[in-house]
């Protein structure tokens, strides 16, 4: 087993281990605080559709990840939600587009608690009889987010955005694809993608980091290292179609306006921390546009905005509403356009680099978004304080260099219009 | 943790909550006025327009930019219904000082800017100015118009609006745009004043200390204002069981129906009054092991969710699901089913148990989020004694059985909400 500790000035301290069988766990003791908040998880979710795995070429339906984060609370003997009710956690699981996380937090007997997650995640049960039934659950979820205007916006976006990566696909997948779902298929993408090499458990709280890993040494069941190539399909660097509209039951017109990026690299943690600042820049609360769009009438406390990426996907992502849409797309593209030429304002960057530097201590409060940290550092090969690292080093020439992959030409607006009555 | 009510003056109360687990300090304002039909716009939308933007900072960008420069300091404001009050809170959140090299306190620096934007905002000529008002009224009634988006939230709003019909409770948080639309910035200038005379308001800093002098710097700015009729911060008429059962349908353009069913309680009130009902909400409707998750999700695969909620200073008891309108009414047979076997106390000791334990768990885990404590003690003000999470834990523990059995035995069914694709049948 390899291990290291990290220490940073604001105090905060954490363990990185990476097992034997393959497993990087990540734990950060916080003694101070009641409860622990664990995530056991894997690099497997709605995008891995098409693989290879120990050269035979598999392809599965949409929405197969989610449809196993399901299934696997089963066991032979009960669920795992009767097993944590005995010890009073709250336990859940989600499903994104590129891990399947599983959760309990709770604030007392966290080695129980713990025992069962290592456990459920790693005993799969499934029979034509239960994944039938689960047919009919997901099948409502699915028809639920069908009438979530937040949730249709973002992904039709996604599938205008995208010719053939994965990311476009819904990550609950269709009522059509899910019906082709069948136990083996289960077994299959289980087999594949739940082994330990493949896999993470990332713990913080009330916990002992001696006695967590002293627990690991028989809870993880050893597996047979396999040879796994995700396909991904080749994807263009142009978006499929630049406008997507779709009618639903809405009162003012939502929107997602989002610029592609290339995706072949990664981007590192440092451009990711410098794209934050800039985005913020271009219109967080404290700048020229934000101000102005609110002054015309055309943004409200809903709008926000990201950096997505994952594996072969990168966007810069706004959203909100607005009674113009295409307005504020515009005035987007020609602020960024306006700051390409003019450059970048030293007192906004300051500030705006103050503002974060505070958010990213005020993240180590909360033990979920410590969690939430440390499965990223497991993702993405960083750190938990490279944040608080490269918040103070990073200058606004390094910020303005950012601005250079916001492409005009790559450019979706996805809007949701209120039906006509 | 030591937790005290210090009063300041005629009806401004004060309350430190020592935590050194977190890396910021915390400080609300937190102000209770009656919920009536001809405020309730005008106090909602107070906490908006006057964290956005005050005498000193009359522009919201600027503020903005402060904020940033406060190291991120948060300023987040909101207007709820508490019982038959409405509540307004203000509340900012800065990094401790002793994570930055600045000579002058973040932590003083911020509160001093949190109680300037309440006594000094942006007015002229008893009006706030028309800038600031045009832009909160739109961002409102923008709000307002949105709820309709998330139709789990719709139909559980629209569910109360039908069920408390003439009564304060059944007043919509925010008021409605009608009401949005006709305040002027003369009318919110009054509706200002007459807050920071009448509400009943409770100041509460949760951190590693207090601010030198905070509490008397408080007292001393309200010491200036005529504080008069100040609020019965514990109004609240209990939910009368409904002569005949209401049912409700709309209709709009959506794939899956909602359906949302409102119970009364003959059990409501504060904390010693009413923590059974907790429990047996609870048992009926919180979590996996729940019997509506059970039964009517697992076993029935009726629906994704079925979950079931309590204002228990109100003695409301809701219900609320997603499901196709062919199976609206087996959902609701298989919940009135569920709702008699607590009623007869059919419920395992499994079942009891786990609810017990996992409701004791979530409390102490209330110790760790900053927020969730302040809302916590802002939200317990109707009680006589100021019960912490672990005095609530030991009184859950002595919960029985039997006075779960018999805060069940209360729970009428009183209104049915359904929201019906359109394609569904009539009602």
């Amino acid at each position: 087993m390899l291990k290291e500790v990290f220490e940073n000035e604001i105090g905060e301290s954490y363990a990185k281990c990476v097992l034997d069988c393959g497993l990087k766990v990540f734990i950060c003791e916080k003694p101070l605080y009641n409860s622990a908040y664990a995530i056991f998880g894997t690099k497997y979710a709605s995008i891995d559709n098409v693989f290879s795995v120990n050269g035979e070429r598999v392809e599965v339906p949409e929405g197969i990840a989610h449809f196993l984060e399901h299934k696997l609370f089963e066991s032979e003997d009960g669920d795992a939600f009767t097993r944590y009710a005995k010890t009073g956690a709250y336990a859940n699981a989600f499903t994104s587009f590129d891990k399947t996380c599983y959760i309990f937090n709770c604030s007392s007997n966290f080695e129980e608690n713990l025992d069962i997650l290592l456990d459920f995640v790693q005993s799969p049960y499934f029979t034509a009889a239960t994944v039938q039934k689960e047919q009919g659950i997901i099948g409502q979820e699915i028809r639920m987010y069908d009438d979530s205007p937040a949730w249709r916006v973002m992904f039709n976006m996604l599938f205008a955005m995208y010719h053939s990566h994965p990311v476009r696909i819904d990550i609950a997948g269709t009522v059509e694809s899910i019906a082709q779902i069948d136990d083996k298929l289960l077994y299959k993408c289980y087999e594949t993608f739940y082994n330990p090499q493949n896999m993470f458990l990332c713990i913080t709280g009330n916990v002992n980091t001696e006695k967590i890993l002293k627990t690991l040494e028989t809870a993880i069941k050893p597996k047979e290292s396999i040879e796994l190539t995700r396909i991904m399909p080749t994807e263009p660097d142009t978006v499929l179609n630049p406008y997507v509209e779709q009618a639903l039951e809405v009162a003012l017109p939502m929107f997602c306006f989002g610029y592609k990026e290339n995706a072949q690299t990664k981007p590192t943690i440092k451009e990711r921390i410098c794209t934050a600042v800039l985005l913020e820049m271009v219109v967080g609360d404290a700048s020229p546009l934000y101000k102005r769009l609110t002054n015309e009438g055309l943004i409200n406390d809903e709008f926000s905005f990201e950096y997505f990426n994952g594996d072969g996907y990168s966007a810069v992502i706004f959203e909100g509403e607005s009674k113009n849409p295409k307005k504020v797309a515009e005035e987007i593209k020609a602020e960024i356009n306006r700051l390409k030429e003019e450059g970048l304002s030293k007192k906004l960057f300051n500030a705006i680099r103050s503002g974060l530097y505070g958010n990213a201590i005020r993240s180590f409060n909360s033990v979920e978004s410590i969690t939430m940290g440390l499965v990223d550092c497991a993702m993405n090969d960083t750190g938990l304080f490279d944040e608080i690292k490269y918040l103070k080093k990073i200058t606004v020439d390094d910020v303005y260099k950012r601005l250079a992959l916001l492409n005009d030409d790559c450019t979706v607006l996805s809007v949701i219009t209120p039906k006509e009555k | 943790m030591s937790d005290k009510i210090v009063s300041l003056t005629n009806g401004v109360e004060g309350l430190f909550i020592k935590n050194d687990r977190f890396n910021t300090t915390s400080i609300s304002y937190n102000f209770y006025l009656p919920l009536k039909e001809e405020t309730v716009a005008k106090n909602a939308l107070l906490p908006f327009i006057l964290t956005a933007s005050s005498k000193e900072f009359p522009d919201f960008s600027a503020l903005n930019l402060k904020l940033n420069k406060l190291y991120g300091a948060r300023l987040d404001a909101s207007a709820e219904k508490y019982g038959d009050c409405q509540l307004l809170r203000m509340r900012i959140s800065v990094i401790n000082d002793r994570f930055t090299f600045d000579s002058d306190s973040l932590v003083r620096s911020a509160s001093d800017m949190l109680l300037g934007l309440i006594f000094e905002p942006n007015v002229e000529n008893n009006a706030f100015t028309e800038e600031d008002i045009q832009r909160e009224k739109r961002k409102a009634i923008e709000h307002i118009k949105g709820e309709m988006a998330e139709k789990r939230i719709y139909a559980k709003n629209r569910l109360i609006s039908e069920m408390y019909k003439g009564d304060a409770y059944g007043i919509s948080k925010c008021g409605t745009v009608l009401q949005v639309e006709e305040i002027t910035g003369e009318a919110l200038y009054e509706a200002w004043v007459n807050m920071l005379k009448t509400a009943f308001v409770r100041v509460q800093v949760i951190g590693e200390s207090l601010p030198p002098r905070f509490f008397e710097s408080v007292a001393e700015r309200f010491s200036e204002i005529e504080r008069e009729n100040i609020t019965d911060h514990r109004l609240c008429k209990p939910t009368a069981p409904a002569k005949k059962v209401k049912t409700v349908f709309e209709k709009m353009d959506i794939q899956q129906g909602k359906l949302v069913l409102g119970f009364s309680s003959d059990m409501y009130g504060d904390d010693d009054a009413s923590l059974p009902l907790m429990v047996m909400c609870d048992i009926f409707g919180g979590g996996p092991y729940s019997r509506l998750f059970t039964n009517v999700r697992e076993k029935m695969s009726l629906c994704y969710y079925c979950a079931a909620g309590s204002v228990r200073y109100k003695g409301l008891l809701t219900v609320d699901s997603g499901v196709e309108w062919q199976n609206a009414d087996k959902a609701i047979e298989a919940i009135l089913n569920q709702l008699e076997i607590m009623q007869k106390g059919e419920f395992t000791d499994f079942e009891f148990e786990s609810s017990i334990k996992s409701i004791c768990d979530s409390l102490k885990g209330h110790y760790d989020s900053q927020n969730g404590i302040d809302l916590w003690y802002a939200l317990k003000i109707n009680n006589n004694n100021l019960y912490s999470p672990e005095d609530i834990i030991e009184k859950i523990k002595l919960i029985t059985r039997e006075d779960v059995i018999y805060a069940a035995k209360g729970v009428k069914l009183h209104t049915i909400f359904k929201l019906l694709p359109k394609e569904g049948p009539i009602c």
